[in-house]
């Protein structure tokens, strides 16, 4: 009855739900000298696509298995529903599906035996044949897992987070590696999951995506949360400085940019400049570069995207530090 | 492996029912290791009980025939070829894949997938010891223990043979990083093996005392001594099962403290 209830209302209030159903805490985890996870809050609402972005080797996996109960966190408190992932992993994982890069099924395992077997580890499991069917793997059935496509391989690890019909389904890189048109319909299974009240942890490096689907960002880097927000506040926050780009000759000093008062910063990327800043920027530029007595080329005005927000907050965070691709 | 499945709740012993029955299916579509642990054995047995002077007996033997002292050999050969090659490499392929990944994400532990194949090749090697033993019994003249506590004492060789030469596959498995890996310990440490338990020569005919006592130390050398003996009826004494219970003891342990799910 609660779950029906949960149900109805997750549509209407999924974006600002104030049920906390996952709480991390000052979270912390290092493998010998290298540390993961320095320093990770984030709470997640009942019925909400909370996505973890950052990009690989950020500490995204490391926080979702520490959430998940699969390593220990060295510091920091994790909440899941209530429930202690240390202490308490059975009972999560119960109520928790969980979706894992580098994870897979026996080869020769067929699509049917392997729904049949996972639902069997569940109390309540769901109706897998319908699973298989939403999921479009219904033809796929008889199939070995080592032969399925990529695609198909996603899809019924979808169909595995959710056959113990779970509260939460967190969901590590699950379009990494699939062609534009199978993200796409990934999304919108993801989007059905939800709306059956199924709230959703997606990880991913994939800015698109988070902005397609989720309803908060937490932003990691360095094994530490940068931002925490809605999509379109991250991005409206790359936004709030406007950003004019611009072809200068060779020589060409950028502080006479940086001390016009318009202008809040100047990146360069090769023979282009990136100002950014607020005003009429795109006249001072032009009008500065004028006053050095050059002309400059192919000025445009930039819009950003999450993509930027993402890049400027990164940036933001490791100005001094050396970024290992 | 802390979840006993006699403590298990229904749907538990339901679910841990369908994982070895999912992992034998698994096993008969690919019918390698079946054909090694079933088909080796039982070719070895009609050849060699086939040809009428290895069933005779021998006064080099000590008056019994080269097939009384080969069956012993072929029951420790099932064992090794099973703990050491396909229990290994299937966990460390299921480890490599993120097959057991994939299940500690479950309320079932990937302790329970360890379970099944273990379970899965206690059955394999079950069935080739009655295969070789009933098979040598009824065409073949193998002489029986003739009493209870022989077959007793047959019985609880080969449990400690079965367990010991299991928990060697368990430290492999363990040690293995990848199935190519597990392949190579399994080449290190057949050969010898299968040499101390007298696949290729039987050890008494090479009358060296240090060989006869390398072979009592381990585990295919000490089950071969304790089912031989316990198939001529005779009592092969506390040493070579106390040998095997210790291998049997120290293997599961250093297994349990070294074995990694991913």
């Amino acid at each position: 009855m609660l779950r029906q209830a949960e149900e109805t209302n997750s549509v209407s209030c999924s974006a600002n739900g104030t049920k906390p159903v996952i709480a991390v805490e000052h979270l912390y985890k290092a493998y010998g000298p290298t540390v993961a996870v320095q320093d990770v809050s984030f709470t997640v609402n009942a019925g909400e696509i909370f996505g973890i972005l950052g990009r690989n080797g950020a500490g995204k996996t490391t926080t979702v298995e520490c959430v998940t109960g699969l390593r220990r966190p060295d510091r920091g408190t994790i909440s899941v529903l209530g429930l202690d992932p240390r202490h308490e992993r059975r009972e999560l994982h119960e109520r928790v599906g969980v979706q894992l890069q580098q994870s897979a099924l026996q080869d020769r395992i067929r699509v049917a035996e392997a729904v049949e077997l996972y639902a069997s580890f569940y109390r309540r499991p769901a109706d897998g044949r319908e699973l298989l069917a939403t999921l479009g793997l219904e033809r796929a059935r008889d199939q070995q897992f080592a032969k399925l496509s990529g695609g198909q391989k996603q899809r019924l690890s979808i169909v595995l987070a959710l056959i113990g019909r779970p509260e939460i389904a967190v969901l590590d890189e699950l379009t990494t590696g699939l062609d534009p048109e199978a993200r796409r319909e990934t999304w919108a299974l993801i989007e059905g999951v939800r709306d059956r009240g199924v709230t959703i942890v997606l990880v991913s490096h994939y800015m698109e995506e988070a902005e397609r689907l989720c309803d908060r960002v937490a932003v990691i880097d360095h094994g530490k949360v940068i931002a925490l927000d809605h999509p379109a506040a991250l991005g409206d926050r790359a936004r709030t400085g406007k950003r004019v780009r611009l072809t200068v000759p060779e020589g060409f000093d950028e502080n006479l940019l940086g001390a016009l008062p318009e202008v809040s910063g100047v990146e360069r990327h090769g023979h282009d400049l990136v100002v950014i800043g607020s005003g009429d920027l795109l006249t001072a530029v032009v009008l500065a570069v004028d006053r050095a007595g050059l002309r400059a080329q192919d000025v445009r005005p930039e819009t950003a995207n999450l993509e930027d927000a993402f890049l400027a907050l990164i940036d933001e965070t490791t100005s001094e530090t050396e970024i290992k691709r | 492996m802390s979840t006993l499945a006699v403590e298990l709740d229904p749907q538990r012993r339901h679910a841990f029912g369908l994982l070895v029955g999912t992992e034998i299916k698994l096993a008969l579509r690919r019918p390698v290791g079946l054909v090694v642990a079933l088909g080796i054995p039982f070719a070895l047995l009609v050849i060699f009980g086939s040809i009428p002077a290895t069933t005779r007996p021998t006064a080099a033997l000590g008056g019994i025939s080269f097939f009384t002292l080969y069956v012993p050999t072929l029951l420790v050969f099932v064992l090794i070829a099973v703990g050491l090659g396909t229990l290994p490499q299937t966990l460390a392929t299921y480890r490599q894949q993120g097959v057991l990944r994939r299940m500690s994400t479950t309320p079932v532990p990937p302790s329970w997938l360890l379970a099944a194949q273990m379970t899965i090749n206690v059955i394999l090697a079950a069935m080739s010891i009655t295969i070789i033993i009933g098979l040598g019994a009824l065409a073949y003249g193998l002489g029986l223990p003739t009493t209870v506590g022989g077959w007793l004492v047959t019985l609880l060789s080969l449990v400690l043979t079965v367990v010991a030469t299991l928990g060697l596959g368990l430290c492999a498995a363990a040690l293995a990083s990848s199935p190519q890996v597990a392949g190579a310990i399994q080449a290190l440490l057949f050969y010898p093996l299968a040499f101390l338990s007298g696949l290729y020569v039987p050890l008494q005919e090479i009358h060296s005392t240090a060989l006869n006592d390398i072979a009592k130390v381990v585990p295919t050398g000490a089950g071969f001594n304790a089912l031989h003996a316990s198939f001529l009826g005779h009592s092969p004494g506390v040493e070579p099962l106390l040998v095997l219970a210790g291998w049997a003891i120290m293997t599961s342990v250093a297994a349990a403290r070294m074995f990694r799910w991913e």
